[in-house]
């Protein structure tokens, strides 16, 4: 982290409302480039909202969110692609394309969006994300084929195609258990060490929130209602913040 | 009685976004062949056997009348009158809405709902123009082929319900079959099938692509899909059948 460079996201008295009802509410926040940030909260308070405001998936009612300096309020799908491109996304469900092979998974943006990468450096890019995140030999598998933590794997492989500076990601280990769970936190914290790369973590668990994010912000029916370090939530005025915190311990 | 302006309104934006983007590099050529393949050469089986037992059934029934009026020769012009005017691009287009629009408004419906649509787009991949036009131009494309197929077989199954009852050769049967159908006849209606096309691939992606209803969406974009784009056609071919009228005025004969 460089305390002095400009955010890689910045999010200003962001609203957004469903059916009338405010998802998020006035949010402001941001994340310094190579930061871990983790977004806490119980179910439906609009963890994942944000995260898909961030990369442009859905627009705000009101407020500016800001990559790397670019508003992407407002911006047309070209000016979002390659903002996008600078960007990974780890869905909840890995959202693997059903019809394509693992292989086929991985390759998909690399083929569409380099178009001067042989094939024989795809290949090799594909292999080398498949081996890091330990699926080297199953790349011939169907998406239909693979076990839920497999999936989040194939998923983080994936996100990380096109060397992204941004990762965001969706709720890593809903759904695992604790060893599998374990796992996919240990390949967040090597891919931040080994990229530098600022990562948006939204979950519920609280644990994996102190295992992997340098700050944490807790969502209340979508309100920001802390943010700062584990240490410094624990001391929060708001019964809530304490309890999650403490759920860690 | 909103919600049905609603509709209409909506999916006339989503065909000029796609009238729109199927202009602009790239075409997405590769995209377009896999999906002729899986609109086309997998409905091929169904419109061929389809087809045929249709024109077998036709001609048995139509065989009777015309024999009450002594006017069993006419039966091959018959035949192949009903089947390029009406019976080959209605069955055709009505075969397709079921066994393609439930397949594309699922399939696109099930995409929305897996995040595999979110997911294409944050791979800074255009989803709309990747997953929507193929679609609706591989429908238009296919279904006249389709259609001259349907005909085709329609005429053999018309011929082998003539062959049971009398000693038509295959030379005069196709001779009495095309005597009167000019051009005028025959291109028309076969290509009228490409705007059917159209209507099945916009009306089904478009019932796929926009659901926001998770599981419960993919079943109903399927059987809302079929029902849509077969209502749809069959509206529609009130008004192609009076313009090919206004056209080709001969055909109206």
């Amino acid at each position: 982290m460089n305390p002095g460079a400009p955010p890689a996201i910045a999010f200003r008295e962001v609203t957004r409302s469903f059916g009338g009802r405010a998802v998020l509410n006035n949010v402001s926040f941001e994340v310094a480039p190579g930061e871990a940030f983790c977004l806490l909260g119980r179910s439906g308070m609009g963890k994942s909202v944000t995260l898909k405001l961030t990369i442009g998936l859905i627009q705000p009612d009101a407020g500016t969110i800001c990559v790397e300096n670019d508003n992407i309020v407002g911006m047309d799908e070209d000016g979002l692609s390659k903002v996008r491109s600078r960007m990974g996304f780890l869905f909840q469900s890995a959202a693997l394309f059903d019809s394509f092979s693992l292989h086929d998974n991985l390759a998909v943006p690399l083929k569409r969006l380099r178009n001067k990468t042989s094939d024989a450096e795809i290949e090799a890019i594909v292999q080398k994300n498949l081996d890091d995140v330990g699926l080297g030999k199953d790349g011939r598998k169907m998406p239909a084929e693979l076990s839920g933590g497999m999936r989040k794997r194939a998923g983080l492989a994936r996100a990380l195609m096109l060397d992204p500076s941004i990762l965001l990601i969706d709720e890593p280990v809903s759904g695992l258990d604790r060893v599998t769970a374990s796992e996919i936190d240990d390949l967040l914290l090597r891919v931040r060490k080994r990229d530098n790369t600022t990562m948006v973590i939204v979950t519920h668990d609280t644990r994996e929130a102190h295992r992997v994010a340098d700050r944490v912000g807790v969502l209340d029916h979508g309100n920001l209602i802390a943010i700062g370090g584990m240490d410094e939530l624990a001391t929060n005025q708001s019964a809530l913040v304490r309890a999650l915190v403490s759920e860690a311990e | 009685m909103r919600k049905y302006l609603d509709f209409i309104g909506n999916i006339g934006l989503f065909a000029l976004r796609a009238v729109r983007r199927a202009l602009v590099p790239p075409f997405e050529i590769q995209m377009i062949l896999r999906q002729i393949e899986v609109a086309g050469w997998k409905s091929l089986p169904l419109v061929l056997s389809a087809g045929f037992a249709l024109g077998l059934v036709l001609a048995l029934h139509t065989r009777t009348t015309l024999v009450q009026f002594g006017a069993e020769a006419e039966m091959p012009a018959v035949q192949s009158l009903a089947f390029f005017n009406e019976i080959g691009p209605l069955l055709a287009g009505l075969l397709m809405a079921g066994r393609v629009g439930a397949g594309i408004g699922a399939e696109l419906a099930n995409m929305r709902a897996t995040e595999q649509i979110d997911a294409i787009e944050v791979l800074s991949m255009d989803a709309f123009k990747l997953l929507v036009i193929p679609r609706i131009i591989a429908c238009s494309i296919v279904l006249p082929i389709l259609t001259v197929f349907m005909d085709a077989v329609g005429l053999a199954g018309g011929y082998l319900a003539e062959r049971v009852t009398s000693d038509l050769s295959v030379q005069l049967y196709i001779s009495r079959a095309f005597h009167n159908v000019s051009w005028a006849a025959f291109v028309p209606p076969t290509f009228k099938t490409a705007i059917f096309g159209a209507v099945i691939g916009l009306v089904s992606c478009y019932l796929g692509y926009t659901t926001d209803e998770g599981a419960e969406g993919v079943g109903r974009a399927a059987t809302n899909s079929v029902v849509i784009s077969s209502l749809t056609i069959i509206l529609i071919d009130v008004v192609l059948v009076k313009a090919i009228f206004f056209l080709f005025p001969e055909t109206a004969i």
